[in-house]
């Protein structure tokens, strides 16, 4: 028998293992005292080392009696609540919208911590069935409410064969240092056509996790938008899993740092698959000491012949203290595919900003502009107008130093 | 006597420790077009450049006074207030920044700093739109982002619009001749003549003489080797044009 050393655990780990006991989750108890948290040991985690960014947990969340102030409003989205990992009764739903509730969370197993401990602690998941096109932009507000808490949540959406809808998640809460662990499953039938865009609108002093599964059918087009504006420490997980011939997704991300703020972007894509396409497309913008990371793993089975597919990362640096890092890695089977990644990574391009200067434009609103133009592809696809404008006032909001 | 709008004094500059700028000397009067002429490299965008207030650029010696104000100590947006517009030799592409965008943002920023109330959205589109009319600039052009996929001619036309909307005191052309067709560089002169004004003076950089046709220069310059080593009347540039610079590069030295 190998001898295997045990880890050092903890604080964090102490009270997870304590916390998982509690719930009954033995297994994932027993995983954390044996393995601890990852650090950068762990191939996934390289660029994020939770064992020494993630260093207190707060107690488990219980539900919250009060809420603090929306963070994004989108004029007239249907407006669904989840605070503090419980369900919040809503108004009637739009046609062809069913919500409803299960036991449970939602994600597929897979050997990752945050999956674990999202399957351990949610204790319900909010289901929507969408069973046609739904006009109304849906808007699920997941909350982390009163004292510091560790809230887990989770989400699952079925979008029926030629269905279509725009599906706004933001996290927010109190200020104070929750931790955030939230999961979205999706499931897109054939045909169906879903922008998915999450937003961290997270106190500064919460860590938030979020892990986002999808499915995508023959023939469906999905357009996700992730954008890390908010809480200290963010980690998002993109799990897409091309499932059906003509499969496309446009997984898109946007990483938002200052100084001292770490913002991870990770995304594990397997085209299953022939015919099949991807065109992930991340932006990083980094202050002060601020980090951000993007990771972009494209795996190709090995009969998904013809997959297109092409990770892309760009990173503007907005000081020299900054870090911007990527990570793409191809794991390609089949032989006839095309498949690539790239990442470029820069500072404000100086000719730009002598130009708009040179017409009076003062230097900080030169640079705003310049920033809002680096960003402007990845929110300039999104039409519904209002839910534009939201999002380009949190990327506004984010460059005024709000 | 009236102060003049541009006046430099033995300007010096360098760039990574090569002085490109070696004792300008150039002044303005009010409502006069100048001319430069010279060799490739001998430090005319230089001049723009510096006198836009570029970063690049290490002022080693003298004085840039605009209406009498000198000007070494603002930044490139202070600057374009008091009153400076270059049209650029080459304009800049800049992806994701609407052109519409960003001619409001111009527009508005320098009435912000004179103090001055921001422009109604119609008032702005009127004025882009009459301005634009005189250039020949469909509108489709400025829907797209800021000088992006514009051809040749339709940065310069676009520079002009700029300088039509700005209004400065001061406007540098710098080759804003190149790459016009016989049709462009028509439009673009008539657009230049439209904004010649007792209150404004304008510098215009070109190889041509067949520009000066169109905008007649009051005075024109010789530069050589980072100075001015000629003034004359217009029939400078024919002389030019007919003998090259040749002469006039053993007066420089
Ligand atoms: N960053 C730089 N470092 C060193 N030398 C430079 C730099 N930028 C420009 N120069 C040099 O300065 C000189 C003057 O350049 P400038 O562009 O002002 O010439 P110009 O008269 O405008 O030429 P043209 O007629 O070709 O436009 C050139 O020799 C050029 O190589
Ligand atoms: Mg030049």
């Amino acid at each position: 028998m190998r001898q295997t050393m045990p880890v050092r655990l903890g604080a964090a780990e102490d009270t997870l293992i304590a916390q998982l006991k509690s719930v009954g989750a033995d297994a994932t108890a027993e995983r954390i005292t044996v393995a601890g948290l990852p650090t950068r040991r762990v191939e996934s985690y390289h660029y994020t080392d939770l064992k020494t960014l993630l260093r207190a947990i707060p107690p488990l969340a219980q539900a919250a009696n009060e809420a603090s102030a929306p963070a994004l409003r989108v004029p007239g989205a249907y407006q669904l609540m989840i605070a503090n990992g419980v369900i919040q009764s809503a108004s009637t739903a739009p046609a062809g919208v069913i919500v409803g509730k299960a036991a449970g969370g939602v994600l597929t197993t897979r050997d990752d911590v945050l999956v674990h401990l999202n399957g351990a602690f949610a204790k319900e998941s909010l289901t929507l069935t969408l069973e046609s096109s739904v006009d109304p932009v849906i808007q699920i507000d997941r909350r982390s409410e009163g004292e510091a808490a560790h809230v887990a949540d989770s989400l699952k959406v079925f979008v029926a064969d030629g269905a279509s809808a725009v599906i706004l998640e933001t996290f927010s809460g109190s200020n104070a240092a929750h931790v955030g662990n939230h999961a979205t499953y999706m499931a897109l039938g054939k045909n169906a056509v879903v922008t998915h865009i999450t937003v961290d609108l997270s106190p500064r002093a919460a860590a938030h996790f979020a892990s986002n599964e999808y499915h995508i059918g023959e023939g469906a087009k999905l357009r996700t938008l992730v954008i890390h504006a908010g809480a200290g420490l963010s980690r998002t997980q993109l799990f897409p899993r091309y499932e059906g011939a003509g499969a496309h997704g446009d997984i898109t991300g946007l990483n938002l740092v200052v100084d001292g703020q770490h913002a991870d972007i990770t995304m594990d894509a397997s085209h299953a698959v022939p015919h099949t396409s991807s065109q992930p497309l991340f932006k990083s913008v980094a202050r002060g000491r601020g980090k951000a990371v993007v990771q972009g793993k494209l795996v190709v089975a090995r009969d998904a012949q013809k997959t297109d597919a092409k990770f892309m990362h760009q990173g503007l640096m907005l000081s020299d203290e900054a870090e911007i890092l990527s990570k793409p890695e191809l794991e390609i089977y089949a032989d006839d595919v095309v498949c690539g990644h790239g990442s470029t990574c820069g500072k404000l391009d100086e000719d730009s900003m002598f130009y708009l200067t040179s017409r009076g434009i003062p230097k900080e609103q030169a640079e705003t502009m310049l920033v809002r133009g680096f960003i402007e592809e990845l929110v300039d696809p999104i039409e519904d107008e209002a839910l534009a404008e939201a999002l380009h006032g949190i990327v506004d909001g984010w460059l005024l130093g709000k | 006597m009236t102060t003049p709008i541009l006046e430099i004094r033995n300007l010096h500059a360098r760039i990574e420790e090569r002085e490109i700028l070696k004792g300008v000397n150039l002044t303005i009067p009010a409502g006069q077009v100048h001319a430069i002429m010279g060799r490739n490299g001998s430090g005319k965008s230089t001049l723009s450049y510096v006198l836009a207030g570029k970063e690049d650029y290490e002022i080693t010696e003298g004085e840039i006074l605009l209406n009498g104000e000198n000007i070494l100590e603002m930044d490139p947006a202070e600057r374009a207030v008091a009153g400076i517009f270059l049209a650029f030799q080459y304009p800049i592409e800049i992806p994701g920044v609407a052109t519409m965008t960003f001619l409001k943002a111009a527009m508005n920023a320098q009435r912000k700093a004179r103090g001055e109330s921001e422009l109604s959205t119609p008032d702005f589109m009127r004025a882009v739109k009459e301005a634009g009319a005189q250039l020949n600039i469909d509108s489709d052009m400025l829907k797209r982002p800021l000088n992006v996929g514009f051809s040749g001619g339709e940065k310069k036309r676009a520079e002009i619009l700029q300088m039509a909307l700005l209004k400065p005191a001061l406007c540098v052309l710098d080759e804003t001749d190149s790459g016009l067709d016989i049709d462009a560089l028509q439009v673009v002169s008539k657009g230049v003549n439209a904004l010649r004004d007792a209150n404004r003076s304008m510098l215009v950089i070109t190889h041509y003489q067949r520009l000066l046709n169109h905008i007649v220069p009051d005075v024109v310059h010789v530069f050589s080797d980072g100075r001015i080593v000629e003034s004359g009347d217009k029939d400078l540039a024919l002389q030019l044009e007919a003998k090259g610079y040749a002469d006039f590069d053993a007066t420089a030295a």
